[in-house]
């Protein structure tokens, strides 16, 4: 099925969100969708999708004119939109999530169970994967969770697959079994747009390009000799420039230490020690454990043996609030279910922590705590509206910034970043970066937990290997490079 | 043409910023209709103002109770929870003050020789002690045991209103007159004193939802539970809180019941409190799912229910269907709610 929207416009109120675009795709295809957060990407696929209107233009589906109006008028049409969030039942199983709204029914009324199955595993063939059909979905990891949202499409019969940064939660073998079943699925004719801002991936996996900025399509063509720095520049409208990693410098004293810290199942006998000024890392493979140490860490799982340490001093973190109270600042991962606070506004996301520092008789002092937010809204460069705008009218860089402020603004001794560039765009990610290396030269000791080998090399001064939850090794100097980081998190 | 067009939009979206002008609009449009239903067939402008503001000081004085609750109400559902055992913790209250300020033979404090000033003192500080314990008690095992406060709050009902009932049988207690003087007192000839107290609270409890870091707290959690606590929120502790003071509100609506007609029915005073509460909260514009309400639009939504029923009764609608206009109005104001959310 070839794919084409012409002339495509999208405005929200006086925000011009998609200018004239035009974009194509070919049965077998497989197309990097490109850009910045608020470049226009989510609209232009949630109008193939059906999730959105456009204001103009038009949608034509091997050269005949397509109408959208619901996301099931596109699934009918061959589309099928597989989003960041998977859309999955986990307590049903993988056929019962696979034929989900249009189960398969014997004559008396009652499930064709059998038939469903049998499906399934044709369905799983044509895929060339092994996956047990009755399995419950719960069970399953990330990556198979995924590879049954695309047996889903399959089974409807979908002629393009939609996919929006479908390897944020796959470890690096996942990540080449998914492109493995993508080209396969290529193969058969079924064309395939793929999100994502890993610019090495789309590299790696695609033969075409689009890519959009502030709502037009600046570039598009053959992948075929283009190179992520040429993306990058697309995506961007100038050259980023890399900022060289910053020279090894001494470090103050030791701020943050645990020796020997366990919470079985999750993690075992881990020790560590961040200096004031020093960015540690801590990485790994999923399932390596590192969120629960520093969620442990943070008060916000209690650990069985070992102890934390502040200046040398024990402390007993029994919740996140006496953590704080001790100056360890935590900036959870998945922004979406532990950092933002959907009905309340950008001020109050970014105040929150404040409220009891800045308050008098238990009223909060409004004065102060907007003159705080102001001063890290400017410091970190936030784009935003009217405080009292609500925090999902940012986009995602912009939400992650707004969760930095609001520790920013208690100035913590300790920083624990997890997963700090998770869903944000290339330019926010060089701004973030650039933050941290600011707050670390200020003295806070900041610990930053990270998949991307790339990352922690680029960030961190020193970083700690976990596997399966037991400390694999650590690295610095010429050791912090990708090649050892993987080798030791593959347990190697 | 283009002046008028933004007029438009600047009205439009001042309409979706502030959902309460629609709220505020249809209680306007309810007190026309009602005005009109009241008639004008009065010899005298003075005497049909008279009979207006009569008409409104009833209204406001029999919906004082429930409001009190509904603010309370308004804290728990914007915290995520809910809270069914108002109505049973009402007569759990009334009956203990009752027992205490009681002059007749069973009379407690009586027995001690204390009478007077200092027993209805001594009365109604235990009764917002055992009212604030009571939601204390749900509180915790809300929040400590996370029962679910559906469920943690209907065990509370069946208990409280049980226990009341077993240990209230044979008492008939005599509430002397001049603790009638807290709700009854006269101020310019009428009895307003209930509508006063309903109106402070509100006062005191909208600037503690939007300035005080309690209130700010509630709606976090409410919003996010995960996030407010990884921001260093105690949310245990301001949940039990939410609980307790509602158990509070909830211990002044009974003393001011009590002293309004003397006497209380433990077998159904209150009883239907807890879902008016819940109704007017929702016709304020509190979300049921937690994180967005206001103090403003729960005593709008109150107004709509007492003015809604007030006009029903002037137009002679049996009482028995009057409660199907409430049902009505409660979806009807949930399904508006509704389709603002999905243009936005």
């Amino acid at each position: 099925m070839n794919l084409l929207m012409r002339g495509i416009h999208k405005a929200f109120g006086d925000n011009r969100v998609l200018i004239d675009v035009n974009f194509a795709l070919n049965g077998g295809d497989i197309c990097a969708l490109l850009g910045e957060n608020g470049a226009g990407k989510s609209t232009l696929m949630n109008i193939l999708g059906g999730v959105l209107p456009a204001d103009r233009g038009e949608i034509l589906l091997d050269e005949q004119g397509a109408r959208f109006l619901t996301p099931s008028d596109s699934l009918n049409a061959g589309i099928a939109f597989i989003h960041q969030e998977l859309n999955l039942v986990n307590d049903l199983s993988v056929y019962e999530n696979l034929f989900l709204g249009r189960e398969l029914k014997r004559p008396n009324g009652l499930l064709d169970h059998a038939t469903m199955i049998d499906k399934t595993l044709a369905v799983f063939d044509r895929m060339g994967i092994t996956l047990n059909a009755s399995m419950p979905v719960r069970e399953l990891d990330a990556s198979h969770k995924q590879m049954v949202e695309i047996s889903r499409a399959l089974q409807m019969d979908a002629k393009l697959i939609i996919m929006d940064e479908p390897t944020t939660t796959l470890t690096d073998p996942e990540v080449e079994h998914l492109f493995t079943l993508l080209h396969t699925l290529a193969g058969q004719g079924v064309g395939i747009i793929f999100i994502s801002h890993k610019l090495k991936e789309a590299v790696t996996l695609c033969n075409r390009y689009a890519v959009l900025r502030d709502g037009y399509l600046v570039a598009h063509g053959d992948m075929q000799g283009v190179t992520t720095a040429d993306l990058s520049r697309y995506m961007v409208g100038h050259d980023l420039v890399m900022e060289e990693k910053a020279a090894p410098q001494l470090h103050g004293k030791p701020v943050l230490a645990a020796h020997g810290l366990t919470s079985e199942p999750y993690f075992r006998d881990i020790s560590f020690t961040v200096h004031q000024g020093e960015v540690l890392g801590v990485t790994g493979l999923l399932g390596d454990g590192r969120s629960e140490v520093f969620r442990a860490v943070f008060g916000d799982l209690p650990y069985t043996a070992g102890e934390v340490l502040m200046d040398g001093q024990p402390l007993t973190i029994a919740s996140p609030a006496k953590a704080v109270a001790h100056g360890i600042a935590y900036v959870p991962r998945d922004r979406k279910t532990n950092g933002i606070l959907k009905d309340l506004s950008v001020l109050d996301n970014g105040s929150i922590v404040t409220w009891p520092k800045f308050a008098k008789n238990g009223m909060v002092d409004e004065h102060r705590q907007r003159a705080a937010f102001h001063a890290q809204r400017d410091a970190l460069r936030i784009k935003m509206g009217q405080d009292d705008d609500p925090i999902t009218s940012l986009s995602g860089g912009n939400q992650q910034k707004v969760m930095l402020a609001k520790w920013l603004s208690i100035a913590p001794r300790v920083l624990i970043l997890d997963n700090p560039t998770q869903g944000v765009d290339v330019g926010a990610k060089e701004e973030i970066y650039h933050i941290i290396h600011r707050l670390a030269r200020e003295g806070t000791a900041i610990v930053v937990l990270s998949s991307e080998a790339t990352e922690i090399v680029r960030l961190c001064d020193r970083a700690l290997v976990l596997f399966h939850g037991s400390t694999a090794g650590e690295v610095s100097g010429a050791m912090l490079n990708e090649y050892d980081i993987m080798r030791l998190s593959t347990g190697g | 043409m283009e002046r008028l067009k933004n007029a438009r939009d600047r009205a439009v979206r001042l309409w979706k910023r502030q959902p309460l002008i629609s709220t505020g609009l249809a209680l306007l449009l309810m007190v026309v209709v009602q005005t009109i239903a009241l008639g004008f067939d009065y010899p005298s402008f003075g005497d049909w103002l008279t009979a207006w503001g009569r008409n409104w000081i009833n209204l406001l004085r029999n919906n004082a109770g429930v409001g009190i609750v509904a603010l309370g109400m308004t804290f728990v559902i914007v915290s995520g929870g809910i809270d069914l055992a108002v109505g049973s913790t009402l007569v759990a209250v009334g009956a203990m003050v009752m027992a205490l300020v009681d002059v007749g033979p069973n009379g407690l404090l009586k027995a001690l020789g204390i009478s007077g000033i200092p027993a209805y003192f001594i009365a109604i500080l235990v009764g917002v002690l055992l009212g604030l314990a009571l939601g204390e008690s749900t509180g915790y095992l809300v929040a400590n045991r996370r029962l679910p406060p559906f469920i943690a709050t209907l065990g509370m009902m069946k208990i409280l209103r049980s226990v009341t009932q077993q240990f209230t049988q044979r008492s008939s207690p005599t509430i002397p007159k001049e603790f009638l003087n807290i709700s009854n007192f006269r101020i310019g000839g009428e009895i307003i004193l209930p509508i006063i107290y309903w109106l402070i609270l509100a006062a005191i409890l909208h600037v503690v939802s939007l300035h005080t870091v309690f209130g700010r707290q509630i709606f976090a959690i409410g919003s996010n539970e995960r996030a407010s606590r990884l921001s260093g929120i105690n949310v245990k502790r301001v949940k039990r809180r939410v609980y307790t003071l509602m158990g509070g509100l909830v211990a002044i609506t009974a003393v001011i019941q009590i002293a309004r007609i003397g006497s209380m029915d433990y077998a159904n005073a209150g009883s239907g409190h807890e879902m008016d509460a819940i109704a007017a909260v929702i016709i304020g514009g509190t979300s049921m799912s937690g994180g967005r309400g206001s103090i403003i639009g729960t005593v709008l939504g109150m107004l709509i229910l007492a003015v809604m029923n007030n006009l029903l009764n002037l137009m002679g609608v049996p009482p028995f269907l009057r409660e199907a206009f409430k049902g009505l109005i409660v979806i009807l104001a949930v399904l508006l709610q509704k389709r603002d959310d999905s243009n936005t």
